[in-house]
């Protein structure tokens, strides 16, 4: 049987903020607790949620307060994380440390003091980013910084884990992929079953009441087509493109109209977009909303456009096919492998491509060649968040030893040993040392003044880990009481009545 | 060696009283009451020493060397105890210990310092002589019926702050964690009714998970024991304990285990 581990995910990126980001990690830990494990959430505090709390099913999340010395001067972040991180992590007996997001400085902080206190660490990147630009550069140095020493790394598609490898110059069996998943009933067509549970909680929203065309099954030459865009209108969200692209499509297809939800800086062009070509009927801007009303705004669609120019997973477009929308979406980052191909009209990153696969989609659907009442059963047999967890489960059992290297990283005894040369600097059975001198010769390759200063880092966090570990003693530290944990044995056996 | 870290003791005069007392105090043994006076008597020579330097300087700044011999020849008189000539006699006092060897030695010392290093230092040592305390004591009065009375010392340590909450305005008793410093505390709460502010008890030492939740069953058995025999059992605490929501399974699962063991040994 597999052990159970106690995790804390580490990331600053969490609710009350909404995002991808932050739903993917509540979902994540939701079903590795009801797979038997302990997990809690360290994120920063934010206006009127700090301090401890804890969610549904025991989920515990600690919302760390910035430490301030003086007025609004704060202790050097890296340094003054550390004490607080070491006396959750030792109070909770946290065995593994997940962090996510490569943007959240707290995850790589996390992950930098978790090795060097000995705990196994886990990586999740959420998003593809540049190589050129000077931003990137920095970012991808810093990445390369805190993933030197990871255990593992998980990336959300292929896209993502290539791009992550390049840019942390990882060996690439020590990445995994395991994608994003939805939650299937809440985002269920129109047609379906118990569909007004959702609406009812919109609570007056005025959008939600006017109901919009539903998607016919037979769609006549002169029904309304409504295609619906739902994203932050930022640049890397192509909201440019869609700028370009609406009148195009709107004059070349009389019954459509669009309906466009998000808000960011970009939705100022969109507005004067709309406001030359006089097509306020036909564009409706919503504006920002909140996640469970996104169903509500894509059920009253027939297709979805999806514009944006970089995306490591694209979660929406799975929603947007599991309200049973044909999907319209450029070929970018890891959005080809996410969905089949009958459910998705693809196009090249550019104005005329764009225009022309939405054509394309709307002749498709006014032929009535695509079966969109069955697209919400296939997204749900291909996502699911329990399969994520199980998968998740596997990599914590890899990092930790509990299944053997050649079945975690799946290849036989022979080449092991022509492996042996790229676990020079491991330990045990795919794991990676924690020595001290074994994690300096990780960082020492990063780069020639990089790869020194790393060091420095290093080494100065192993000397205040030494003086927490005098100053605040272990044993003082209160260990916190366990969440009663579920029993995993009734759930394996159901898995395999499954199966 | 002179303090130990918190510990809890419980006093229960009566059935329906009971008080929580934690404190740094060691139990108060032969060597260390002897410790103790030593310290008492530090302090009491460390006023006097710096009343004395601040009365040289103050003679140094107000008089010409002339003053003094002429203070000189009153020694033999402040013999004579009288009230009425009390001041003068203590005026020839200060002035006999200011030509002693010890208030000369003060005198040069005091005036080798700078203005501002003397009243800082002398500030200092009067504030450690006389605000700070070695032992920190804080407790809880549980009454049933009348209400909880919680004691703690000021941050200086040199009053006592006592808060008195009618049962009736006590809304909840439980435990909590927060940030305190580079921790994670656990602390005990008592919700007041039409206040913004929940009182933590203990609020000094924060003492130990352990000591909080001996203590919150402490309060909760006293205060609430009428209830615990409506419902018919031993889980008085009930339902909401921990305000979060968290631990109130685990309260409950506990209880029981504590109690079960205590039947099985009965």
């Amino acid at each position: 049987m597999a052990p159970a581990y106690n995790i804390a995910m580490v990331c600053d990126f969490f609710f009350p903020q909404p995002g991808g980001i932050e739903s993917h990690i509540y979902q994540l830990s939701t079903k590795l607790i009801d797979r038997g494990h302990k997990v809690i959430i360290i994120t920063h505090a934010y206006e009127g949620r700090t301090g401890v709390r804890y969610l549904t099913n025991g989920l515990k999340v600690y919302h760390v307060p910035f430490m301030v010395i003086y007025r609004s001067a704060t202790f050097p972040a890296v340094l003054s994380f550390f004490p607080i991180f070491r006396n959750i992590v030792l109070r909770e007996r946290i065995d593994i440390v997940h962090g996510h997001a490569s943007l959240s400085s707290l995850c790589h902080e996390a992950i930098l003091h978790a090795r060097t206190m000995g705990l196994r660490t886990v990586y999740t990147d959420h998003s593809l980013f540049g190589f050129a630009d000077a931003a990137s550069i920095l970012a991808n140095k810093l990445l390369k910084f805190s993933l030197s020493d990871v255990d593992h790394v998980i990336c959300v598609s292929h896209t993502c884990k290539e791009n992550t490898v390049l840019r942390a110059s990882l060996d690439p069996l020590m990445v995994s992929v395991i994608p994003n998943a939805v939650v299937a009933e809440n985002f269920k067509p129109l047609s379906g079953p118990a569909t007004s549970s959702i609406s009812a909680g919109a609570g007056g929203q005025s959008f939600g009441h006017h109901h919009g065309p539903p998607p016919a099954r037979q769609l006549g030459p002169h029904d309304t087509i409504t295609i619906v865009v739902i994203s932050r209108l930022f640049y890397n969200k192509g909201t440019d493109l869609l700028t370009a692209a609406i009148p195009r499509i709107l004059e070349n297809h009389p019954n459509t109209r669009f309906i466009i939800a998000g808000s960011g800086p970009k939705s100022i062009d969109l507005e004067q977009m709309i406001e030359q070509n006089v097509l306020q009927d036909r564009v409706e801007m919503l504006g920002p909303i909140r996640h469970e009303e996104v169903r509500d705004v894509m059920v009253r669609g027939h297709i979805y456009l999806h514009p944006s120019l970089t995306e490591a997973f694209g979660t929406v477009i799975v929603e947007a096919a599991s309200c049973g929308l044909y999907v319209v979406c450029t070929q970018v980052g890891g959005i080809p492998e996410v969905l089949p191909s009958h459910m998705t009209v693809f196009a090249k990153p550019e104005e005329d491509d764009l225009v022309a696969a939405t054509g394309k989609a709307i002749a498709a659907l006014r032929a009535n060649k695509v079966r969109t009442e069955l697209f919400h059963e296939q997204v749900k047999n291909m996502y699911s968040w329990t399969n994520v967890a199980l998968r998740t489960e596997r990599v914590y059992n890899g990092i930790s030893g509990a299944i053997s290297e050649a079945e975690f990283y799946s290849y036989d005894a022979a080449s092991a040993v022509a492996a042996a040369s790229w676990t020079a600097n491991r330990g045990r059975s795919g794991v990676q040392s924690f020595a001290l001198i074994d994690r300096l010769k990780r960082y020492y390759g990063c780069g020639i003044w990089a790869g020194k200063l790393f060091c420095l880092v290093v080494i100065v966090d192993y000397l205040l880990f030494l003086f927490l570990e005098l100053w605040y003693p272990r044993d003082k530290i209160d260990i916190c009481p366990d969440w009663p944990r579920k029993k995993v044995k009734q759930q394996q056996q159901q898995q395999r009545k499954e199966s | 060696m002179l303090t130990t870290s918190p510990h809890l003791y419980i006093r229960r005069p009566s059935p329906t009283t009971a008080e929580f007392t934690v404190t740094t105090c060691p139990p108060l043994t032969l060597p260390l009451r002897l410790a103790l006076f030593g310290i008492l008597l530090l302090r009491i020579a460390t006023v006097g020493l710096v009343l004395l330097a601040i009365y040289t300087q103050y003679v140094a700044a107000t008089f010409t060397t002339a003053t003094s011999p002429t203070t000189l020849p009153d020694l033999s008189l402040s013999l004579s105890l009288s009230p009425s000539d009390l001041a003068s006699t203590l005026q020839a006092l200060l002035s006999a210990l200011l030509a002693s060897p010890l208030g000369i030695w003060i005198a040069k010392a005091s005036s080798h310092l700078p203005p501002y290093a003397f009243c800082g230092l002398s500030y200092l040592l009067l504030y450690i002589s006389l605000v700070t305390r070695i032992h920190t004591t804080e407790s809880v009065l549980v009454l049933r019926g009348l209400g909880i009375q919680t004691s703690s010392s000021s941050s200086s340590g040199a009053i006592q702050k006592t808060r008195f909450i009618p049962t009736a305005q006590i809304q909840d008793v439980f435990i909590n964690e927060a940030f305190r410093g580079f921790e994670v505390r656990y602390y005990l709460v008592v919700v007041v009714e039409g206040e913004e502010d929940v009182v933590v008890v203990f609020p000094r030492l924060l003492p130990k998970r352990r000591i909080v939740e001996a203590v919150w069953r402490g309060i909760r058995g006293c205060l609430y024991e009428q209830r615990s025999e409506a419902n018919g059992g031993y889980h008085f605490q009930g339902g909401n304990v921990w305000k979060d929501g968290g631990g109130g399974k685990w309260q409950q699962q506990r209880q029981r285990k504590v109690d079960g063991g205590e039947k099985g040994l009965g």
